[in-house]
């Protein structure tokens, strides 16, 4: 078995110095310093609210929306499985009838409270209808007043999948 | 009158560029931090279109530690102390800067006028004391905080303090031997001249050892990187001020900047020739104002120009419809240039009618003043470029450097130049 020598530094007269190893060390932060301020628009810093993000996935787990029927009804048959999966608690459904042919029971409102929700994604899981996901890429969902934060069944229908995500 | 005027101007000089300068060096920190490390730094913070590249952001920064509560912990015992530790830090950094002169001895109409804030013969031994004793503020602080982090960064400071302050005092005092003079006007004069034509005879050429300690031991004397011990913010929180909040803490950043300021005025003042003017010393640009005046007038508006040309490339937004940063841009080439029209007027109208000896004198320590303030940011810049480049020493290897190292060399540095000194007298 080959032995692998490890050299040590720090014995030589040089090292010892310290200070060329300083002069060093500012020559690389100063040519940085240079090639920053001479074109600043180089820099990898993703400038946000100019630049949007374009490296959302499929697997990227944004603000819920409810999958519909072709005749744009809710795919959700309120069997209350999301509530249930749910760590914190942050889903609220109140179910009735429903008179269509897709199925018996539907949720008369549906609400998710967004302050509550970890985005833990549990419920698209949990769905056994593929009526709720997480796909619709929004990742930063602002408001003035802790009930703008409540989306209910109509916002939540209203949320699409994200145009940037593939369509399979 | 014309006396008035000068000290007044003197003392703005004095606190703007110990305390006025905060809000620059912050943001100066900040993004010279940022480049230096491929990041932007701020640059969001602006009044309407005007961002002056974030220097808005360390304003609205210091309006925010002025209007924060000023809250004392219940646990702090002696609450006086507590309320004046800042207050010293702040003071004595700011006091430092008293005796740095600003350019030569003016004379107008006979009388000469000492271009420093407080016209005295101390110099030397004026900063010194202050500088000296501003880290007592640091240790009152923290001790005074009745909290085991403060009190950790007391100690940390008082055993920077004897670890540094003896291989400081000795570092000047070899080069006090060299300039024959503890007053600050008469070292910088001292410094006019040059070796064989070529190199300026600045301190840092004089006496290069005592120039390296006395650079190394002012970055302890500043509570700066690499010597940001009694802060030590990955160990103890944030050190001596941890209890603090509010512009208590704010006193201690002003304080700690006002100290940046000061050294880096009496680094440039003793060891790169202050105010003086590489290659001219000060009767040379007296007898040739005219020429200098001519330089002005056709270096200033190239500066400008390839400054606002940066600025045009730089200052974009990513989003073509935002046109506020275009905006700010065409203000600030339309403020620029207006400047450097006026200047170039008010110079072409002392060229043709002729500056007199007092307009000399007074033309020489204007541009006295701008050279130095040019070392000035340099030496600042080289101060921020530092922190951000060379790692915090430990508490010990501190203590090993200035007993084992800075000491002995600062001593067999007095013998070499002392020896020298006497030789050369023979």
């Amino acid at each position: 078995m080959g032995i692998k020598v490890v050299p040590r530094y720090g014995k030589s007269f040089k090292d010892k110095l310290y200070l060329p190893a300083i002069m060093g060390g500012m020559k690389t932060t100063f040519s940085h310093f240079v090639k920053n301020i001479k074109d600043v628009n180089k820099l990898k810093t993703m400038q946000y609210p100019e630049v949007q993000p374009d490296d959302l996935n499929e697997r990227y787990r944004g603000v819920h929306r409810l999958t519909k029927w072709e005749d744009e009804t809710e795919k959700c048959v309120a069997c209350y499985m999301c509530a249930t999966a749910c760590p914190a608690d942050c889903i609220f459904i109140e179910a009735e009838e429903r008179f269509d042919d897709h199925d018996e029971k539907r949720p008369k409102e549906f609400k998710i409270d967004l302050l509550e929700c970890v985005f833990c994604g549990y419920c698209v899981e949990a769905c056994p209808c593929d009526a709720i996901r997480m796909d619709t890429g929004i990742f930063s969902f602002t408001g003035g007043t802790r009930e703008e934060f409540v989306l209910d069944k109509k916002a939540l229908m209203a949320n699409e999948r994200s145009k940037d995500l593939n369509d399979d | 009158m014309s006396s008035t005027i000068v000290i007044a101007v003197n003392i703005a000089l004095a606190v703007f560029l110990a305390v006025g300068l905060t809000p620059v060096f912050v943001w100066w920190e900040r993004r010279v931090s940022g480049f230096m490390q491929d990041r932007t730094g701020p640059n969001r913070c602006g009044i309407g279109p005007i961002r002056l590249g974030g220097l808005i952001q360390s304003f609205a920064d210091m309006l925010k530690l002025i209007f924060k509560e000023d809250f004392t912990p219940s646990h702090v015992r002696y609450k006086f102390f507590f309320t004046i530790a800042p207050a010293i830090v702040f003071i004595c950094s700011f006091l430092t800067f008293a005796t740095i002169p600003f350019a030569d001895n003016l004379v107008i109409d006979g009388k000469s006028y000492i271009m420093s804030a407080i016209p005295n013969e101390l110099g030397i031994m004026w900063f010194l004391a202050f500088a000296g004793l501003s880290i007592y503020g640091i240790i009152l602080g923290g001790y005074s905080s009745n909290s085991k982090y403060g009190l950790l960064g007391s100690i940390r400071a008082a055993a920077q303090v004897i670890s540094y302050e003896a291989a400081m005092a000795l570092a000047i005092i070899s080069m006090l031997l060299s300039y024959g003079s503890i007053h600050l006007t008469d070292i910088v004069n001292a410094q006019a001249g040059t070796f064989l034509g070529v190199i300026p005879m600045w301190g840092i050429f004089i006496q290069p050892i005592a120039a390296i300690i006395f650079i190394v031991c002012s970055f302890a004397e500043t509570n700066r990187a690499p010597f940001d011990i009694a802060e030590g913010e990955s160990e103890i929180v944030a050190g001596y001020h941890t209890e603090y909040s509010a512009m208590r803490f704010g006193l201690f950043q002003v304080g700690e900047y006002a100290a940046m300021s000061a050294s880096s005025a009496i680094i440039v003042t003793l060891l790169f020739g202050g105010y003086q003017i590489p290659w001219l010393d000060t009767p040379t640009v007296q007898s040739n104002m005219d020429y200098i005046m001519m330089a002005l007038i056709v270096i200033l508006p190239l500066k400008v120009y390839f400054l606002t040309k940066w600025m045009k490339k730089n200052n974009r937004s990513k989003n073509k419809e935002d046109k506020s940063r275009d905006l700010e841009t065409k203000i600030l080439t339309i403020t620029f240039w207006t400047i450097s029209i006026v200047i170039i007027t008010l110079l072409a109208i002392f060229l043709t009618i002729g500056l007199g000896t007092n307009g000399a004198n007074i033309a020489t320590a204007v541009l006295q003043i701008g050279t130095f303030l040019v070392k000035f940011f340099m030496m600042a810049f080289v101060f921020i470029w530092i922190r951000w480049t060379v790692l915090r020493f430990r508490y010990d290897q501190l203590q090993m450097l200035g007993w084992k190292v800075l000491l002995p060399l600062a001593l067999l540095n007095i013998v070499v130049t002392a020896t020298i000194i006497v030789v050369q007298g023979n």
